[in-house]
């Protein structure tokens, strides 16, 4: 081969590389982009919820209390008769199966929605108000272009009947799509419409503080103990490799561990955050260590060195020199465990978290469920309304990712010290 | 001839099964430079190492002989390294300046030894240190500016300063010119000269000029073993030993 034709060949194959390189980038931007507009096509939709406007007529005789009533008394009143009255008034219905037809349309919570604008206002007996009420979840389906018209009525949960009536709602104006406020503030129901995360959210913030205050501490210990302190012999390295190994231990194997000890043995309440946090906690230690132990690895010698050798003892260099170039490494590692663990369902789902909880958490001893579980409660569940509630559960999941994600190289770069 | 500082009898090294230093029988004068030289891996920097037991934090370094400074035994397991330190600094061959002020790079080591109390006696010692290191007039104004942010040479002489600012009686100096450029070389060198005044100094070299110019004692060390030791004009004029001549003369090494 004469000079010139190996310099084409080398020029040829690093041509070749790039185009490797560049077509391995593209796929994967390309799946990334798939996973995303799925999601999003789907999920977008929750953030808005439909709702009907509809005329309440606070009648004085179908309802025990006065203007001016207190809260208490309020909570306690029957709002039903008003509620039906309210609803049944949208469309005229002739026949019972008809008025029943026309109430399905609207939430379940119709009854509630109106007490709570009494609630606000307790002079409102005897006048009329204009209400958005929300509509159920086949009208708000249908509404978001979601329901399939076309099929014949019997595969249909929207009746012919039904139909007519939101033709009707939507001619005169009177069906609009506001803010799924209920999204955020609620916690799990049977009704979509009702759904929200509120339950999730707070169980998995619980969830995961716990897991930092009970991880943190004990992987920073374990990691300067090991990496500055202990003595290299076989036992710290039986020690090191366990650790990896445990790292590579399947989260689910957690769960039956927090299974057996923390639910069984210890009695801990079954569904909460706390044992969910110490399960989590569990699963992250060795997830922190590892990139905790890195960082100090990375500390170069010199500067333990040039510590030690001005007489500072061995606590000192470590604690005044070393743990501080090594904290940035360490917190973004933290945060990387933390947003694996935020993820983490497989554990939570052993140890009861997959529970159908209503209530939002006031404490984390309260029985909870989290974002990753209800993402997977819902996309089990037959209704087409949970459908954009999975999607858009999964949306608010990974922009915490992404937060924590930004976070962590945010804090990598910012304290990063640079030493030669 | 000057009274004798440090002192070393059979002094053996071992890193795992290999022997570093065999039987080194050195005596180092106060307020004199000695310089040691020899082939890389000769086992001059273990011995400089020896000296403030920096070998400890190696776990397979093995340490056997006597070392006294004073009259005191450096190897006894009872002394607290930190206050043999103290009195015993170190210069590396790279200049390894923390990655913080240079104030805070000079005030550390009084501040842990509690010889600066208020912040006027850590202002006077960073001030001195600076002063003795030849670097205050370049370095005055920006006192809280990061150390690494100086030239090699700057850094070099920050961490003499921050050797000398607990005020040792020992500087040991392994190959402290070596990241640096001639003229940064001949700064240090001129320094040497003038701290040995105050302390007693003992420099690795791989340079036998620097030798010459600045120690008045000079060891020849060659595979762990301490081949010669005298005057340095006596070693680079007329050495006794075979070995010294044609490594001064750069037949090996």
């Amino acid at each position: 081969m004469t000079k010139e034709e190996r310099l084409k060949k080398r020029h040829k194959a690093e041509k070749r590389f790039r185009f490797y390189g560049l077509a391995s980038i593209f796929f994967a931007l390309l799946f990334v982009l798939i996973l995303v507009n799925n999601i999003f096509s789907k999920g977008s939709s929750a953030f808005m919820k439909t709702a009907i406007n509809v005329e309440v007529f606070f009648d004085p005789e179908l309802i025990e209390i006065q203007n001016g009533a207190t809260s208490d008394e309020i909570l306690e009143a029957d709002f039903y008769d008003i509620a039906i009255e309210t609803l049944l008034k949208v469309y005229p219905a002739k026949t019972l199966d008809e008025e029943n037809a026309l109430i399905d349309l609207f939430t379940t919570d119709a009854e509630i929605e109106i007490k709570r604008v009494f609630l606000e206002d307790n002079t409102l007996i005897g006048k009329k108000i204009n209400l958005d009420i929300t509509a159920s979840d086949d009208i708000d389906q249908l509404h978001k272009g979601n329901y399939p018209r076309d099929l014949p009525e019997d595969r249909r949960r929207i009746s012919n009947f039904q139909l007519k009536i939101y033709d009707n709602l939507v001619e005169n104006k009177k069906i609009i799509k506001n803010f799924n406020n209920y999204f955020f503030s609620n916690g799990d129901s049977r009704d979509p419409e009702l759904a929200g995360i509120g339950g999730a959210l707070v169980g998995s913030f619980y969830s995961i503080i716990i897991c930092l205050l009970l991880a943190f501490p004990v992987a920073v210990l374990a990691s300067i103990y090991l990496e500055e302190f202990a003595p290299k012999n076989k036992i710290t390295d039986f020690i090191e490799i366990n650790i990896n190994n445990l790292a590579a231990v399947p989260s689910i194997v957690y769960g039956l561990l927090a299974l057996q000890i923390l639910l069984a043995t210890i009695q801990l309440p079954r569904s909460t955050p706390l044992v969910a946090g110490i399960t989590l906690a569990l699963m992250t230690l060795p997830r922190i260590i590892i990139p905790c132990r890195a960082s100090l690895k990375a500390v170069p010698p010199s500067i333990r060195e040039g510590a030690l050798a001005i007489g500072a003892s061995k606590f000192q260099s470590v604690f005044h020199h070393v743990v501080p170039l090594a904290l940035p490494g360490t917190l973004s590692g933290t945060i990387i465990g933390l947003a694996q663990a935020l993820g983490e369902t497989a554990p939570l789902i052993l140890i009861g978290m997959v529970a159908f909880v209503v209530d939002i958490p006031s404490t984390p001893i309260d029985p909870s469920s989290s974002l990753p579980v209800q993402v997977y409660l819902w996309s089990e569940s037959a209704e087409r309304g949970f459908v954009e509630k999975t999607s858009a559960t999964i949306m608010m999941l990974l922009s915490f990712l992404i937060v924590m994600n930004f976070v962590a190289v945010y804090l990598r770069q910012k304290f990063e010290k640079r030493w030669n | 001839m000057s009274d004798i500082k440090i002192k070393s009898k059979n002094l053996n090294v071992y890193y795992g099964d290999k022997q570093a230093l065999f039987d080194v029988n050195l005596e180092l004068n106060e307020k004199e430079v000695t310089a040691l030289i020899g082939p890389s891996g000769c086992g001059k920097s273990t011995f400089i190492r020896c000296i403030n037991r920096m070998n400890d934090v190696i776990d397979i370094c093995k340490v056997e002989g006597n070392i006294e400074i004073d009259g005191i035994e450096v190897n006894d397991k009872e002394l607290d390294v930190v206050s043999l330190r103290e009195r015993v600094g170190m210069v590396f061959q790279k200049p390894n300046p923390f990655p913080k002020s240079i104030y805070d790079n000079i005030s550390y080591g009084p501040k842990i030894h509690g010889k600066g109390e208020t912040k006027s006696e850590l202002d006077e010692i960073v001030e001195r240190s600076l002063k003795k290191a030849a670097l205050w007039e370049e370095v005055k104004d920006r006192l809280d500016e990061p150390g690494t942010g100086l030239s090699g040479g700057q850094q070099q002489r920050l961490c003499i300063a921050r050797a000398i600012s607990v005020n040792p009686e020992v500087i040991l100096m392994d190959e402290p010119c070596s990241a640096l450029d001639p003229i940064a070389t001949a700064k240090i060198e001129e320094l040497i000269d003038e701290l040995k005044k105050t302390y007693t100094i003992v420099i690795v070299t791989h340079s036998m000029a620097q030798a010459v110019r600045v120690s008045q004692k000079t060891g020849f060390f060659h595979l762990g073993k301490l081949i010669e030791v005298g005057k340095t004009e006596k070693i680079f004029k007329n050495p006794d030993n075979k070995m010294t001549q044609d490594y001064i003369t750069g037949r090996f090494g």
